[in-house]
């Protein structure tokens, strides 16, 4: 009886083949992409959209062209903050045109498809039960879609922000084995060192990808009266962990309710506040990213 | 996966694939030598994660439109994002590839078509229409309605009927 290997095919699908042809796609598409990052950091809430939204902003007033994924396609937030909430996704015959924010920022995301706030991702099925056989499979196939499908055109960066979880970035290479690089966001809780201490040592010794740097994000807090800075936090090890992992600092973004707020409102932070000292940050932390791939390419 | 027909040693071809039946995909394979044939069923959760791979029995052509999984799956889209309105103009012929006929998801669009349809929009959509739209698997409502509608708005029509759905299968070359 022959086996499984001595059959040439599969019968005529040629499923393999299908798969060839999704990366085939995906690879051209981002053939126009200059420099692809991956900002990622294992743990939820630290700021990974917040600092996506104004890193991309950042890089844009530095005069890039850049794009933003939202990866997170359960939990969709990039397009509020960056005021394309709403913003209609135009078909053409070679891919979806993103939305694109005031300072030029192509933008895509899961929300810009769900119907009102209230609605969930979900995916029609026969039933939801059970549906965690299958429901990461799909997830998957959405980003290779929003990756290869969007019409990104010449970027000097693909910012993609990803959800929690250290499997996120694994999860990302099986998509774009040459992903150019991630950066790290903590902030300076032991329990947040806890869980991207994990995360770095995926990026760096499980799937090989360079790290641009660790950020520490709501570093301090800064008095808006009297400019006084305090620590949010019991002291940070975030130095020392960059240290330990070979990695750069990229830099401390101190906490400010303005970045939430202009969040909340459609603005980047770094835009509408550019004197502040978080700002200052950001911006730093754009120009050191920017160093980075100059050195790195 | 691969199917061998033990009688002969051969590696069994797909031939068709049945509409999903309470979310139970069928796929048929036929012996080239012997053309005994054989039925795989999938029960709802192995016919979701072929879905969920975007891969199609019988193989897919590789013009599919941009989005193709994310516009057919999604439930309860913004209507606006996948409107006729922004929809590419080969969007709806997700159902009429020309490997479509292979595609199981695809046939089950065509099959509603043939046999029946709906549920209701901006455009009017008359009774019977909206039971033959209503029998469409939930899975492809949506895509299939998108098609109708950009079909009705491209004709002026501002009633769905049956007939207009059946011109718009036509129109579709399903």
């Amino acid at each position: 009886m022959k086996t499984y290997n001595d059959l040439p095919s599969d019968g005529g699908s040629d499923v393999a083949g299908q798969v060839a042809r999704q990366v085939g796609r995906l690879t051209k598409r981002l053939q126009s992409v200059s420099h692809t990052v991956a900002i990622m950091s294992g743990k939820g809430g630290v700021g990974k959209s917040s600092i996506t939204a104004n890193l991309a902003s950042a890089l844009a007033l530095r005069g890039k062209r850049v794009g933003v994924l939202d990866a997170d396609i359960n939990g969709p937030s990039i397009a509020k903050m960056m005021g394309v909430r709403g913003a209609s996704v135009e078909y053409g015959t070679e891919g979806v045109t993103p939305a694109t924010s005031p300072l030029g920022v192509k933008v895509m995301s899961m929300d810009l498809f769900l119907k009102d706030d209230d609605t969930p991702v979900l995916w029609e099925a026969q039933t939801q039960k059970d549906a965690f056989t299958w429901r990461g499979t799909m997830e998957i196939s959405a980003l290779r879609e929003f990756l290869s499908d969007t019409e990104w055109g010449s970027l000097d960066y693909l910012l993609i922000d990803l959800p929690p979880g250290t499997d996120r970035l694994p999860n990302l290479i099986d998509l774009l084995p040459n992903l150019g690089g991630t950066i790290v966001v903590t902030i300076p809780s032991g329990v947040s060192q806890l869980v991207v201490k994990k995360s770095l040592t995926m990026a760096k010794e499980i799937v090989n990808i360079p790290i641009v740097g660790l950020v520490e994000n709501m570093a301090a807090y800064v008095c808006a009266d009297c400019g006084k800075t305090e620590n949010l936090f019991p002291a940070s090890d975030t130095a020392e962990m960059a240290r330990r992992f070979q990695i750069p600092l990229l830099g401390k973004i101190p906490f400010d309710p303005r970045i939430s707020m202009a969040a909340d409102n459609g603005n980047t932070f770094v835009e509408k506040y550019p004197d502040t000292s978080a700002s200052h940050s950001i911006s730093e932390i754009a120009e050191k990213t920017e160093s980075f791939f100059n050195h790195n390419t | 996966m691969k199917f061998l027909c033990l009688e002969c040693n051969t590696a069994m071809k797909f031939k068709e694939s049945k509409a999903p039946e309470g979310g139970a995909l069928t796929a048929i394979f036929e012996c080239p030598d012997c053309f005994g044939e054989i039925a795989m069923h999938m029960n709802p959760w192995e016919t979701q994660m072929l879905k969920s791979l975007d891969v199609q029995l019988g193989g897919k052509s590789d013009s599919a439109p941009p989005m193709q999984m994310v516009r057919s799956f999604l439930s309860d889209p913004n209507e606006g994002a996948f409107s006729s309105g922004h929809a590419p103009e080969h969007a709806s012929s997700t159902a009429s590839e020309p490997e479509g006929g292979k595609c199981p998801f695809t046939s089950v669009v065509a099959d509603a078509f043939q046999n029946q349809a709906p549920e209701p929009v901006d455009l009017v959509w008359t009774e019977d229409a909206l039971e033959r739209l209503n029998r469409i698997p939930s899975f492809v409502q949506s895509m299939a309605k998108a098609g109708i509608e950009e079909f009705a708005r491209e004709k002026g029509i501002a009633e769905i009927t049956g007939e207009v759905m059946d011109a718009a299968r036509g129109n579709f070359g399903m």
